[in-house]
């Protein structure tokens, strides 16, 4: 028993196992429990809500990679979405340089906290809260809280649950994600650049002697954090229009996915694999809890333990008097 | 200066609180006058005990956090319009100690969680954070107000003389102040400083953090009477609201997310900033919609100069952790 314990917890320090099996259970699980949970218009609708998700909980998973927390997410969230929509269609712009202003603002705010947190050893959640704080409010300012335009229509093709790709039967955001998943794997474990990512969270100090460029990878690191919450932002603005309160679910959704998935919050575990995993399993629970009929109070609840229970198969800390 | 505020942590929330006082004095002259302190008190209240209720957990160190904070002074909120007071529970006398234990309780499970089952502390009150707001959805789906004269009135207005908000903010601190005349306290630091090292001294580690994550609790309990007394009505839908700017507070107020240093003052004072930052923006007349980006703003140029006049040398090439 305890050789068999001993092999999984070998396995599972390289790859996602429990969280596969988990996935595979769950499936099976709404399959045999709620009719029409295999059929293919509801595996698609699934896999562009985990898409979204799992989009948003990208740069999450870097932040906390590196050891820091980004609370900024919903707030560029909301500023992507309500740009796109304003300046697309009430300003009239033409999408490439609406997005590529978007891109550029995001980068520059995410960019800022990142170095400030870095510069001046502050605790990321507050320079992060504040920042998210900023952008969102921002937009909204601009626009007087009126919010007249809507995003360009081929947006709400790119997350529809029965668009195509190429004349696959996937929706064109999946394919994205699956590009982004791949894209994030090798740069994450096969490039300098990764390296560097997990050395920095490992042990900062260490990294600095090792002439790795610490405050150049937090700068890069909440850059490309806000990038993604914002394009998530944009995609969104297409799904579901924009809305100033649109980004607060995936604040702590997203914080959730990349911990049912195995990052942890101290630093230099984990990757996006193990995020995409945990996106998969919180929507699968989603539309499970939805499928038995049970509301949104309870849905909190039973997500809440529910997390509890998966977390316990492989999340928890060592025991104190096993660490000295 | 520097020196002045790095040996006492919440000097900077201090400043920026007397700077905004001034300020908030200077344009709306009424805010001074001892008339309106028992309705501003009120208003302070709920964010002063929320930060103060998040402080012991992150002081506790390990990763301590409690994000179930928010959620818990709502959840106190919704049990005594939805359940004390329509069944029978009226008197304050039979539900402070109620509403107080479940605080308490719910606190300590969180330690429990955390210690004993060794979750992570965010990921274990994570969960009794959406756990906690699915209760307040389901017991006070419908919002409801307090029945007329009930006993919180007195402490969101005056009792005999004495600002009633005042109460609820000062028991915390003298529950507090009365701990750091014991062994706990210095338990509870070094625990925070170096968990490894105290439980080499010999400290009960596990112990200790629970009790931390209880006076928590406890605390955010007394923030729920304090919300209960102030808005006088049920408030399910605002259940994640508070957690945010109760981190913000305690972050303000120098409190170190790491543990081991700060202490509730430095967390009370980072909220009365917050909550006057809030004031101000109304008295000159801000519109609404610019409320965050100036809030955001004050937030970050607030912890980026109270950095800068700490920091002696440049920073440490050390990342903030």
């Amino acid at each position: 028993m305890s050789a068999a314990a001993a092999t999984i917890g070998r396995v599972q320090r390289r790859a996602p196992l429990l969280q596969f099996v988990a996935l595979i259970a769950l499936f099976i699980y709404g399959a045999a429990s709620i009719s029409g949970f295999s059929a293919s218009t509801s595996i698609r609708s699934m896999l562009v809500l985990a898409s979204l998700l799992g989009l948003a909980a990208l740069g999450q998973t870097i932040v906390m990679i590196v050891g820091g927390l980004d609370l900024s997410i919903p707030g560029f969230i909301v500023a992507g979405a309500i740009l796109i929509s304003q300046l697309c269609g009430t300003h009239h712009w033409s999408f490439v340089p609406a997005f590529a202003l978007i891109l550029v603002i995001a980068a520059a705010m995410g960019a800022t906290s990142g170095w400030i947190c870095h510069r001046y050893r502050i605790q990321p959640l507050i320079v992060t809260l504040g920042m998210g704080a900023l952008a969102s409010g921002g937009c909204l300012a601009w626009t007087g809280a009126k919010l007249t335009g809507a995003a360009p229509a081929f947006l709400s093709n790119l997350t529809s649950a029965s668009g195509t790709t190429f004349g696959l039967a996937v929706s064109p955001v999946v394919v994205i994600w699956a590009v982004v998943a791949i894209l994030a794997g090798v740069v994450l474990h096969r490039t300098t650049a990764g390296r560097r990512l997990y050395a920095t969270g490992a042990n900062p100090r260490a990294a600095d002697l090792a002439r790795v460029n610490t405050s150049r990878v937090w700068t890069v690191v909440f850059a490309a954090s806000a990038v993604c919450s914002a394009i998530v932002g944009v995609l969104l603005a297409g799904f579901s229009g924009a809305d100033q309160t649109l980004g607060d679910p995936y604040l702590f959704q997203g914080l959730t996915a990349v911990i049912v998935g195995g990052t942890t919050i101290m630093g230099a575990r984990g990757d996006y694999t193990h995020t995409v995993l945990g996106a998969l399993i919180l929507t699968e629970l989603t539309t499970i809890l939805v499928g038995h009929g049970y509301d949104t109070a309870d849905q909190q609840i039973i997500f809440g333990v529910l997390i509890l229970i998966v977390v316990a198969g492989y999340g928890r800390d060592r025991r104190l008097r096993d660490t000295i | 200066m520097r020196e002045l505020l790095r040996s006492r942590p919440f000097g900077f929330a201090l400043l920026l609180s007397l700077a905004l006082l001034a300020a908030n004095v200077i344009a709306e002259p009424s805010f001074g006058k001892p008339d309106n302190w028992p309705q501003e008190l009120a208003s302070f209240a709920p964010l002063a005990i929320v930060a103060m209720a998040s402080t012991p957990s992150i002081l506790s160190g390990g990763g301590g956090i409690d994000l179930s904070v928010g959620p818990l002074v709502i959840f106190c909120n919704v049990l005594l319009i939805h359940k004390f007071f329509p069944h029978g529970l009226e008197s304050g006398w039979a539900a402070v100690p109620l509403i107080l234990l479940i605080g308490a309780a719910v606190g300590a499970i969180n330690g429990v969680l955390v210690t004993k089952l060794r979750y992570q502390p965010v990921i274990a009150t994570l969960c009794t954070f959406f756990i906690l707001i699915g209760l307040n959805l389901k017991f006070g789906a419908s919002p409801r107000p307090a029945p007329a004269g009930n006993w919180t009135t007195h402490l969101g207005d005056k009792v005999w003389f004495f600002p009633g908000a005042l109460i609820t903010i000062l028991v915390p601190a003298l529950v507090w102040l009365v701990l750091s005349r014991t062994a706990y306290h210095r338990q509870l630091y070094a625990v925070g400083g170096n968990q490894s090292t105290a439980f080499s001294a010999g400290v009960d580690v596990t112990a200790t953090r629970i009790v931390a994550y209880a006076l928590g609790g406890l605390f955010a309990a007394i923030g729920g009477i304090a919300l209960t007394a102030l808005v006088q009505s049920s408030q399910a839908a605002s259940s994640a609201q508070y957690t945010l700017i109760a981190l913000a507070g305690v972050a303000l107020g120098g409190t170190v997310l790491g543990g081991g240093r700060g202490g509730l003052l430095g967390s009370a004072l980072g909220a009365f900033a917050i909550y006057l930052m809030q004031t101000l923006l109304s008295a000159v007349n801000v519109p609404p919609t610019w409320n965050s980006v100036v809030y955001g703003g004050m937030l970050v140029a607030g912890v980026v100069v109270g950095a800068w006049l700490m920091t002696q040398r440049p920073a440490l090439r050390r990342a903030a952790a």
